[in-house]
């Protein structure tokens, strides 16, 4: 198990009260596998993610425990906590126009990851060998023209350029887990597909694991091992993904595997929904998604249900019961 | 620029600090807390939630309040010329000479006309404070409502028009701007005449470019966004449908700008005062008594201390309400 | 160079409009020539006097001759004659502004540093003891009148604490180094004149400070709120990613980006300060142009009082064109636009 995270809880101090972005999350992420984490806008995914790599605003508060390859990431510290960022876990962020540094040229940004590494593990740090190793990165996520590339400031990049920068600095990095917050909803429907066929790639050549996030499961379907959908900060259903999409057993799966649009892979979809996400600040009593499920039952209104194992999946639904 | 306003104003409504818009906004609006829209009711229910900007808020109400009746009160006896009418608020009559106790120190004796002692020709500074005020309490309001609704008119028309109009408009800022706040609204008060009224004007012309500014923004942006072309093709002046759109874009940045602004008018005002411009011999004026105490200072410190501290008390209620108004109005405050 | 062409372009032209504004202002106050004769000598001149110097002074010309005249005056120094003294104000200025200048640039550039620290450690501590201290200490600085905070450490440090004079630009039984750059403090030590040199300093620091008393809140407040954006940005997170220590990214990476918008408002703080200026010159008697200018005001004198009010705007212009050109430099996607 690589990554193992048990009764994860993230909530926000606001002036409207505490907001619970993820709540009593419990899954684990095998070494080499990806799982896509999948749920509509605002249920949680990239606090999750944010939570994972120990970058969470400073109004948020978290609890339970998150283990990444044996390391208890909540109690990293200092230089510990640093050297766990980027070797161990590196998180590409959801605004891939925002990922680079405006005011920096491409390669003293990419060269500044390589010389961080080098100099945390007291290695010594060589300039050229470092630009050859981010040229490589760069050919790497296929990128034309590495070295001119490099040369150029952020806006002088398109948005699936500076997404691949971003992918190449992963590369470079080698986490053993790449945790991709949406990493194409900003780009084109092509450019979006070599993205995700370079992530495939990275995760076959380099036995990475790869955490997911998006929520259009379409896209995910394409990379991903496993399927972690999410409602209103909780789990919902965890399963491989053939089984999840062929045969869904939360209602609020069935939900969204219904709103894939069939022929093109267009994203945002997911509207198709009836009714609208729970307000976060005073979720629903019992089960989150009552207000909106099909086969409600008299229960669901007052008992939240727990996680249960239902075949190889996990379910948090009183249908099962 | 342009983009920056209209984003603060739709990152205030999705009330956390991200600027991801450009995926599934739709969603986003749901998340509007316990179904508040954007504008005053907004910004009123934060107000009430938020301990700090409670804070300036009641400050700012007492002294409206206070300054509306007093004001009027005053206005009332000018025109009936019946000055004891002016002062039955107050402790004692501000005009009151008195040389037995001239410059004398707070005391709790005759109670409360002495607690911010007595003045060169021993009148009461509490009353003379508490008669100063609606003076004050008129020129912020008078100048940022004036400034705002001139700055609107030009700032809307120069973006909406563009070319040479907007780029003239916006040379004439630069023009104005130019000018230290102080040094201009003296030349002007000069030139134009001594008085309170004279003082109001000058800082009127000084004050809306910084609006004008703005709205100009505001106007460029819709324009942007074809809000102009749309008007065009469903046949309705385009030149309104800017307005209409401007105002629900506007009016939360609006509120937290003018009310800072408010605080710097009664600074800018209250040096002026101090400076002896736009000051009648005789009526009390905070920043005239400053002026007046400070040739006392040290051994003598309560004449210029207390009408400054009323003078700073009254600035910070409107910097706390603004300074946390302006942070939820950038997205800054999602807690 | 496009960019610094377009920008010295507009400054003139923001330059013109100001000339235009003030010629405007004074044929408002002044709509006939014998009134204009009067804003210029003084009151003490019979009527027939008054036609005379009209006539003497061109106030009987066409209007746009005399806009001619007063542009072209303008750029030749001329900016009318000091009822007071009698001389041609630009003698005066040229005495007096760069006193002020030297304390107006001491004191901004003070300002503007720890308004720029006090707003990053702010928001880089967001929301803890140390930010709201600080929000607690600009707010107060901020919402205190000029004359409060002058007066207050005037009191403390000269009168009470004795650590530093309480006004006057140097000793004055001192003599004043020659004028080569008019800057006092080059001056002096392009005279080698340490004695003045160390008095000037002395002398200079409570205007100075109280100048960046007053100027510094607004300058955290901005730097605060691009620091706090900033520092939500993503980039900021990948630069944690990369396993940067907290230092460098708040002050290498959220820091370098935050500044940027700051560098615009610096021009302004510079007007704000020359404002400030006015008072704190008034309650320090700094003999700079200040002092001058509020003399002008209580004797009406406004031949030095409108030229003043040019020069101070012909100032904040050329301070704002160079933040211009500082922003292109600072920030990479300006410079090709
Ligand atoms: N800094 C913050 N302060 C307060 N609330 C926040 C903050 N960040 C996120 N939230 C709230 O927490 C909830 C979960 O947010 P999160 O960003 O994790 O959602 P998400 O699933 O990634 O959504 P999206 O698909 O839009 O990116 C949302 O309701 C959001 O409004
Ligand atoms: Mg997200």
């Amino acid at each position: 198990m690589l990554l193992d995270v048990k009764g994860l809880r993230v909530a926000y101090r606001t002036v409207y009260g505490d907001l619970e972005a993820v709540r009593s999350l419990d899954f684990a992420v095998e070494k080499g596998e990806s799982v896509a984490i999948v749920g509509e806008s605002g249920c949680g995914k990239s606090s999750l993610g944010h939570a994972i790599v120990r970058l969470l605003p400073p109004n948020a508060t978290y609890e339970g425990e998150v283990l990444v390859d044996g390391k208890d990431v909540f109690s990293l510290k200092g230089r510990r906590l640093r050297e766990y960022r980027g070797s161990d876990a590196f998180m590409i962020f959801q605004d891939p126009l925002n990922s680079l540094n405006p005011v920096k040229r491409v390669d003293r940004q990419m060269l500044e990851a390589i010389r961080t590494q080098k100099i945390m593990r007291d290695e010594p740090y060589d300039e050229e060998e470092a630009t050859k190793v981010v040229v490589e990165g760069l050919k790497g996520v296929r990128m034309p023209d590495p070295e001119v590339i490099l040369r150029r400031y952020p806006h002088e990049l398109s948005g699936g350029q500076i997404q691949r920068v971003v992918i190449a600095m992963a590369l470079v990095m080698k986490p053993k887990i790449l945790i991709a917050d949406e990493p194409t909803s900003a780009l084109d429907v092509t450019i979006q597909a070599q993205v995700m066929k370079l992530i495939k790639e990275l995760k076959a050549e380099y036995g990475m694991s790869v955490l997911f996030i998006t929520h259009d499961m379409a896209v995910a379907y394409t990379v991903a091992d496993r399927f972690l959908v999410m409602y209103a900060g909780e789990l919902s259903e965890l399963g491989p993904v053939d089984k999840v999409v062929t045969r869904p057993l939360h209602p609020y799966t069935t939900a969204l595997v219904n709103s894939i649009p069939h022929k093109s892979k267009r994203e945002g979809d997911l509207v198709a929904i009836p009714g609208s996400p729970p307000n976060m600040l005073a979720p629903p009593s019992g089960c989150r998604f009552h207000p909106r499920c099909p086969k409600v039952m008299d229960i669901c209104n007052t008992v939240n249900p727990g996680v249960k194992q239902v075949e190889d999946r996990l379910l948090r639904c009183h249908l099962y019961d | 620029m342009e983009s920056k306003d209209t984003n603060k104003a739709g990152r205030f409504r999705l009330f956390k600090g991200k600027s991801h818009t450009t995926s599934v906004s739709v969603h986003n609006e749901a998340e509007v807390p316990l179904g508040e829209s954007s504008g005053l009711r907004f910004i009123a229910g934060f107000i009430r939630r938020d301990k700090i900007a409670l804070t300036g808020a009641i400050g700012i109400g007492i002294f409206f309040v206070y300054g509306l009746i007093q004001g009027i009160i005053e206005m009332a006896a000018d025109y009936t010329h019946n000055l004891a009418l002016s002062y039955v608020l107050l402790p004692s009559n501000p005009f009151q000479f008195n040389f037995a106790r001239s410059l004398g120190a707070p005391t709790l004796a005759n109670f409360p006309v002495g607690i911010f002692g007595y003045d060169e020709t021993g009148r009461s500074i509490l009353s003379r404070i508490l008669y100063a005020i609606p003076k004050d309490a008129l020129a912020s309001v008078l100048i940022v409502v004036s400034a705002i609704v001139i700055g609107m008119f030009l700032g809307i028309s120069a973006g909406y028009l563009g070319g040479w109009a907007d780029e003239i408009l916006m040379r004439v800022t630069d023009a104005f701007l130019a000018f230290p706040l102080i040094v201009f609204a003296i030349a002007l008060s000069l030139t134009l005449g001594n008085g309170y009224v004279v003082v109001l004007v000058a800082l009127t012309i000084i004050w809306w470019p910084t609006y004008a500014r703005f709205f100009r923004a505001q106007a460029l942006t819709l324009k942007s966004r074809g809000y102009v072309e749309a008007a065009r093709l469903s046949g309705l002046s385009p030149f309104s449908i800017i307005v209409r759109h401007i105002f629900p874009n506007a009016i939360d940045p609006i509120v937290a700008i003018a009310t800072l602004d408010f605080g710097n008018v009664i600074l800018t005002y209250s040096t002026l005062a101090f400076l002896g411009i736009g000051v009648q011999v005789g009526q009390p004026e905070l920043g005239s008594m400053a002026a007046s105490g400070l040739q006392y200072v040290p051994r003598v410190w309560w004449y210029a201390l207390f009408p400054s501290i009323v003078i700073m008390a009254i600035v910070v209620c409107y910097s706390l309400l603004g300074d946390r108004i302006q942070d939820m109005v950038g997205g800054r405050l999602s807690y | 160079m496009l960019f610094v062409a377009r920008r010295a372009v507009n400054a003139f032209i923001t330059i013109l409009i100001m000339i235009a504004l003030m010629f405007a202002i004074i044929h408002l106050v002044a709509p006939t020539p014998e009134d204009l004769a009067r804003l210029y000598v003084g009151t003490h001149f019979t009527v027939p006097e008054l036609v005379q110097i009209a006539h003497r002074m061109g106030f009987y010309q066409p209007i746009y001759v005399q806009f001619f005249n007063y542009v072209n005056g303008f750029f030749h120094g001329n900016l009318g004659t000091d009822t007071q003294y009698g001389i041609p104000e630009i003698l005066v200025i040229e005495e007096y502004f760069p006193v002020t200048l030297n304390m107006v640039i001491l004191g901004t550039i003070l300002g503007v540093v720890i308004g720029i620290f006090t707003g990053a450690i702010a928001a880089s501590n967001r929301n803890t003891g140390t930010d709201y201290g600080i929000k607690a200490i600009y707010l107060g600085t901020w919402a205190a009148p000029v004359f409060l905070v002058g007066v207050f450490l005037q009191l403390i440090l000269a009168y009470e604490l004795n650590l530093l004079p309480t006004g006057q630009v140097a000793n004055p039984t001192l003599a004043i180094p020659a004028a080569v750059t008019g800057l006092p403090l080059v001056d002096a030590i392009l005279a080698h004149d340490w004695v003045y040199l160390y008095s000037y300093l002395r002398h200079l620091v409570l205007p100075a400070i109280t100048i960046a008393v007053i100027s510094f809140g607004g300058i955290t407040r901005l730097t605060r709120a691009t620091m706090v954006d900033a520092l939500d940005k993503d980039y900021v997170k990948l630069a944690y990613m990369k396993g940067l220590p907290k230092r460098q990214v708040v002050w290498g990476t959220a820091f370098r980006n935050a500044i940027i918008p700051i560098i615009t408002l610096m021009a302004l703080a510079f007007a704000f300060t020359v404002g400030g200026a006015v008072v704190v010159e008034d309650i320090f008697s700094y003999h700079g142009i200040g002092f001058f200018f509020v003399n002008a005001a209580y004797n009406l004198d406004y031949p030095a009082i409108l030229a003043i009010t040019v020069i101070i705007g012909l100032a904040v212009i050329i301070a704002n064109f160079i933040a211009d050109i500082l922003y292109g430099v600072m920030d990479p996607r300006v410079r090709l636009t």
